[in-house]
């Protein structure tokens, strides 16, 4: 007869495991950059990164405006994800047609990321 | 125990497919595959792909037809979804309606949008979502199916009212227009939200019997008062018409044709939905709020037109009046469903006609004279005879002078409230014949200048009208003979509605 | 009708959407006339998912996805039009987009 407390501490076991896995991912993969890069300190290196551009002056200066295209874009994107979630819960009931449903619905967003590409929206001049 | 058979527990009991009936989803399926292939061709050509955008755009809306057309000659009503979507002989006559309208503006944009450097793929492509929105709304009986259609034909128009993007006042026209309509939905969304709550569902059809049972609750008031306030805006009817015209004015001229004539009707289709399926059983506040609003839409709409100079704006202001006349078999609903249906049915097929006919001269007029202003066509007679016995055409049918399609439009209309015998009723037939003969004025007075005035600049060269605008208007125009002519046609159609719902939610118990 | 419904929700939802119109109607900056849309949007989503768990019915929260979607296609339209504006005109509020006038 299975005893309560051991499900309950076996049902953590995943989590642990998962957890375990995950910690291990990251540490491996940076470690293996930290074998494979070159070592070369430079004073610029260690300011705080921010996107790219030299974290000088105020807080206060306006953006870039291509900031702007990506932030739309990624709204857009970010919010259709809301449709993905209840339909990857029942996955396996949905079987066959859900699977269909779903690859339509994701070719026609990608069809939106490949027409934004085209256009040339993505590129960063 | 694994995870995933952990997970194929708590995920309930197997779903089965849903039987979907693809010949009724037929319309939607080739319109949307037609828009999908627009932006994949577009991208994948750039440039050289613009001059193929305007005939597969075309070719898509004709072939979506197809399938109407197949379903009609079968006839009988196909219910998908568990009651949300209807296919009926009143949907299908309303899709063919959106799918005309969409392809007679596709061969007015055809030449404005090539020659005007503007982006070509997208806006053929915005112009086919919208149009599927519309295609979906016609079959829509659920009220978030309604939404989703509505924001599907909106947020596209949005855009295209704002295409010329350089332009200040396009971008005003997009601003304008994008504020009233997120606004509009956000209160059309929460009379929504009231609805479901009072009475537990989304669709349509268990909202009018409930509806039709339960008489009068102060949240059914204001959760139906909301939503018909929401659609007000998009029908443009008074005084919810603010953005019209300057939306119209700032717009390109094929994209204020498409907001006046597809986008508004649109907007009643989704009226016919609503009241005539769910609200019907509220007649107390229904009748007299769309009263109210027939009445105040015809008035000041007629009354600012006649001041008007500027064409699209005239055109903008007798639009809000049609709305008038459109909302005016509404203040019957209830107590004459059947004839006050077919009426606002009949005047919406009729007024796209007669409409997108006279958007169609005026682009073709504006080609030669660079101007909306009234007074620039003088005497166009003289250099284009042609386009001015059409546009006659247009705006004595729009007058509703026999034997033009509007006549019979406004005949319809006429009939309705009067046969339905309240004195609410009554009234309303004094205020439209007094409207008629208002917008019969400046309507006169368009065709005046440009059959007597003296051409202003003296350029008497004749206007090139390109081969798709010239169809585009022998079609309008032949539409709009026929539906005078011959008004049977449109009454055996309008005579196929199955409607027994309508005693059951006008007449309960 | 709706027993079980608490009616603090309701009220919160009425208050904001009141808040968001009001918002709307009097502010003059796009982008705040863009929130208060969003607060009127996000009322609706509070009374829907109130009375979809008063009701035990999923209706109501399959609208709140829908709604959600919406109102981010909704602002992103706005946003992207309102960049039409600032270049032409930095710093536009509601008052400047008037060359036309109803």
């Amino acid at each position: 007869m299975p005893n309560p407390l051991n499900e309950l501490l076996r049902q953590y076991l995943t989590v642990a495991i998962f957890a375990g896995l995950g910690l291990a991912m990251v540490g491996a993969m940076l470690g293996v950059g930290w074998l494979l890069r070159p070592d070369r300190p430079e004073p610029q290196k260690y300011i705080n990164y921010e996107s790219g551009v030299d974290p000088l002056g105020v807080m206060w200066s306006q953006s870039q405006i291509r900031y702007y295209v990506f932030a739309l874009l990624f709204v857009l994107f970010d919010v259709e994800a809301v449709f993905i979630f209840p339909w990857a819960t029942r996955l396996e009931a949905y079987g066959a047609f859900g699977l269909i449903e779903m690859a339509v619905f994701i070719f026609i967003l990608a069809l939106g990321l490949v027409y934004a590409w085209r256009k040339g929206v993505l590129r960063w001049v | 125990m694994t995870v995933l058979s952990v997970l194929a527990q708590l995920s309930g009991p197997p779903f089965e497919s849903l039987p979907i009936d693809w010949h009724a989803l037929a319309p939607e399926v080739v319109l949307l595959s037609v828009a999908v292939l627009i932006t994949l061709v577009d991208s994948i050509g750039l440039e050289r792909a613009r001059p193929l955008m305007p005939g597969l755009a075309g070719l898509g809306l004709l072939g979506a037809l197809i399938p109407v057309i197949t379903l009609a000659v079968e006839g009988s009503d196909r219910v998908l979804f568990g009651g949300a979507y209807v296919v009926d002989d009143l949907s299908l006559l309303l899709k063919a309606v959106f799918l005309l309208s969409g392809y007679v503006i596709v061969l007015l944009s055809t030449n404005y949008i090539a020659e005007g450097d503007y982006w070509e793929g997208e806006y053929y492509n915005l112009l086919l979502f919208s149009l599927l929105g519309m295609v979906v709304m016609a079959s829509a009986r659920d009220l978030i199916t309604i939404f989703v259609a509505l924001e599907l034909l909106s947020i596209p128009a949005y855009m295209l009212a704002a295409w010329r993007k350089g332009d200040r006042r396009s971008n005003e026209a997009g601003m304008k227009y994008l504020l009233m309509g997120v606004f509009a939905s956000a209160v059309m969304l929460y009379g929504m939200s009231l609805v479901y709550g009072v009475t537990g569902t989304t669709l349509l059809e268990p909202i009018g019997l409930i509806f039709a049972e339960v008489g009068t609750a102060s949240v059914i008031t204001l959760g139906v008062i909301f939503v018909i306030i929401g659609f007000s805006f998009k029908v443009s009817a008074v005084p919810f018409h603010t953005w019209a015209p300057d939306t119209y004015e700032g717009a390109p001229t094929p994209v204020a044709a498409f907001l006046a004539v597809a986008s508004k009707i649109a907007g009643f289709v989704a009226l016919i939905s609503l009241i005539y399926f769910g609200f019907l059983g509220q007649s107390d506040l229904i009748e007299p709020l769309l009263f109210i609003l027939a009445t105040l839409s015809m008035f000041v709409g007629n009354l600012i037109a006649l001041r008007q100079t500027n064409i699209i704006r005239m055109l903008a202001y007798s639009g809000v009046a049609q709305a008038g006349f459109m909302l005016a078999p509404f203040a019957v609903a209830a107590s004459d469903p059947e004839t006050s249906l077919k009426a606002v049915v009949t005047y919406l097929v009729i007024y796209a006609a007669m409409n997108l006919g006279a958007f169609a001269v005026v682009i073709a007029l504006a080609r030669k004279t660079r101007s909306g202003e009234i007074s620039s066509f003088g005497g166009a007679f003289q250099y284009a005879p042609a386009l001015t016995v059409a546009m006659s055409v247009f705006l004595f049918s729009l007058a509703g002078i026999p034997p033009l399609g509007g006549w019979f439009a406004k005949f319809s209309v006429f009939a309705a409230v009067v046969n339905a015998g309240t004195t609410a009723g009554y009234v309303m037939a004094v205020i439209v014949a007094v409207n008629s003969v208002i917008a019969l004025y400046y309507y006169a007075q368009v065709a005046k200048t440009m059959w007597m005035d003296p051409v202003p600049d003296g350029d008497m060269t004749p206007v090139g009208v390109p081969p798709s605008l010239g169809w585009a208007i022998v079609l309008t125009a032949a539409l709009t003979l026929l539906f005078g002519v011959l008004p049977g046609l449109l009454g055996d159609v309008t005579d196929s509605f199955d409607l027994g719902h309508l005693e059951l939610l006008a007449f309960p118990g | 009708m709706n027993g079980g419904v608490d009616a603090a929700y309701l009220v919160l939802g009425a208050v904001l959407f009141a808040i968001g119109a009001a918002g709307l109607l009097v502010r003059r900056n796009l982008l705040v006339m863009f929130m208060c849309v969003e607060l009127m949007l996000n009322a609706v989503n509070v009374t829907f998912v109130a009375f979809a768990s008063a009701l035990g019915d999923i209706g109501g929260q399959v609208a709140v996805f829908f709604v959600l979607v919406v109102a981010a296609s909704e602002v992103v339209v706005g946003l992207a039009l309102i960049v039409a504006i600032m270049r032409r005109k930095p710093g536009a509020t509601a008052d400047d987009i008037s060359l036309m006038k109803g």
